[in-house]
């Protein structure tokens, strides 16, 4: 099992030197959003209204996922607005995208066409606690746990599951 | 016991629901690391099994999604329910539910906007109304337990309560709740599961079947069927967060309930994730 070290931004050479079962460990600035708020992100990078509100998807982590006391950990990736949004934010910049469970294959073919991946992370929110140093809103407060957030994280476990085409639950 | 006791009680129960691995699901966690022989899937088997002894520490959730509280009271025929220990007994949900904490995820506002989520949420996890209460007569005379499981999201995505005709042969029900369970299973992306399952006569019944092979269910005491199934589901290869392997399922919970003189059984099949069943208990 290959293990590899990413910290954001992630270049196109790290997507490029990614493999299908990876593991990674990712450290820096990720973003957090899910069903109620990637929409909006994806509105946004679509009119242009992103620009000046000091968001930057260039190179950037998504991490599927609520923001709340409880913590974090992921939702599934699978679940129509988050699936939806992978592709049009991987064409915005996001070079990985952070959740759990399979993805249907037009998902997959994009991830690749966009030079990003997806990477599944093990929901183990008491462990990833011990691993996110810093919290903040960034977007759409009124969502509450459901805003956008960015969290400073320190070596999260992860295992990539589709990078370059390829699935790991097609295998 | 006396109302104050009854709260505290309660609270102390559901945090350890939360954030507390069973025995008997510790044991199955380190029999499946053992005898897995896929790389990654062991790794992530032994991450979830030290997340486990750090919420257990730290008496902090196992998962984010913090789960909805169920409730089942077991009453044997000495003790009686009143509606004063009710009222403890959801006070004490509350109350473990901001001090553990758990996930503020109560939808406010109208019957419409709690639908489409319009209303907001509210800021306060013990605003999170439990599910509706199970009652079970307990063959012990003197008990009173108050069980309490937390229900996760993606499992009920997952589950699925519906008819099967089963044609007047049990391997024919079994059939179908392998099917159904690969497929959750596969969809999941949070297992290893347990299969929790209730076969009942109305989906009521079948829902409160399953309830309580949650809070009965035990991963050292499987059944011939219980058994099968598991076996059957781990031979699918889905494994561990879907990355294949030999560890799709740990164990099955089965509760099987009287049953219609008909051609129809109800079965309700939850694909129970990798921290579930999330269940304690406490005798008043």
């Amino acid at each position: 099992m290959t293990v590899k070290h990413l910290t954001t931004p992630i270049s196109d050479a790290d997507i490029a030197a990614l493999e299908v079962g990876d593991m990674v460990y990712i450290s820096g600035e990720i973003y957090c959003g899910r069903d109620a708020v990637l929409p909006k992100i994806v509105r946004m990078t679509e009119d242009g209204s992103i620009a000046g509100t000091g968001i930057q998807l260039e190179g950037g982590v998504i991490f599927h996922t609520a923001v709340s006391p409880a913590g974090v950990g992921p939702t599934s990736s699978n679940k129509l607005e988050i699936e939806a949004s992978i592709a049009p934010l991987s064409k915005a910049g996001i070079r990985l995208h952070l959740g759990k469970g399979a993805l249907h294959s037009e998902t997959v073919d994009a991830l690749g066409k966009y030079h990003a991946v997806y990477a599944v992370i093990p929901p183990v929110t008491a462990l990833l606690g011990a691993l996110t140093q810093e919290q903040k809103v960034v977007a759409f407060p009124e969502e509450g746990m459901e805003a956008f957030h960015s969290l400073k994280v320190k070596d999260y476990p992860a295992i990539i599951a589709a990078a370059h085409g390829r699935s790991i639950y097609d295998d | 016991m006396m109302t104050d006791g009854i709260v505290s009680a309660v609270k102390e129960t559901l945090i350890t629901a939360g954030s507390t691995f069973s025995e008997d699901k510790i044991r199955a966690y380190q029999r499946a690391i053992a005898a897995e022989t896929n790389e990654r899937a062991k790794w992530v088997l032994e991450t979830i099994l030290e997340n486990g002894k750090t919420a257990a520490k730290n008496r902090t959730p196992l998962c984010d999604d913090s789960g909805i509280p169920h409730i089942v009271l077991e009453v044997g025929k000495n003790r009686a329910v009143t509606g004063e220990m009710l009222d403890a007994i959801y006070q004490g949900v509350a109350e473990g539910l901001r001090e553990m904490p758990g996930r503020p995820m109560a939808v406010m506002g109208s019957d419409w906007e709690r639908i489409d989520q319009s209303g907001g949420l509210d800021p306060d996890p013990g605003a999170l109304a439990p599910a509706p209460l199970l009652m079970h007569y307990s063959d012990v005379p003197d008990r009173l337990r108050v069980h309490i499981a937390m229900f996760g999201g993606g499992p009920a995505i997952r589950g699925k309560t519906y008819r099967v005709f089963h044609k007047h042969s049990a391997q024919v029900v079994k059939d179908e709740i392998v099917s159904w369970a690969s497929e959750a299973v596969a969809q999941l992306g949070c297992s290893p599961c347990t299969l929790t399952i209730g076969i009942g006569r109305s989906h009521y019944e079948a829902a409160s079947l399953m309830l309580k092979a949650q809070v009965f269910g035990n991963h050292d005491v499987q059944s011939e069927a219980e058994q099968e199934i598991t076996r059957r589901v781990n031979e699918t290869n889905i494994g561990v967060l879907g990355l294949h392997g030999d560890t799709s399922v740990l164990s099955t919970f089965l509760q099987i309930g009287p049953q219609r003189a008909s051609g129809v059984r109800v079965v309700c099949m939850r694909p129970s994730c990798c921290f579930e069943p999330r269940h304690a208990y406490t005798d008043l």
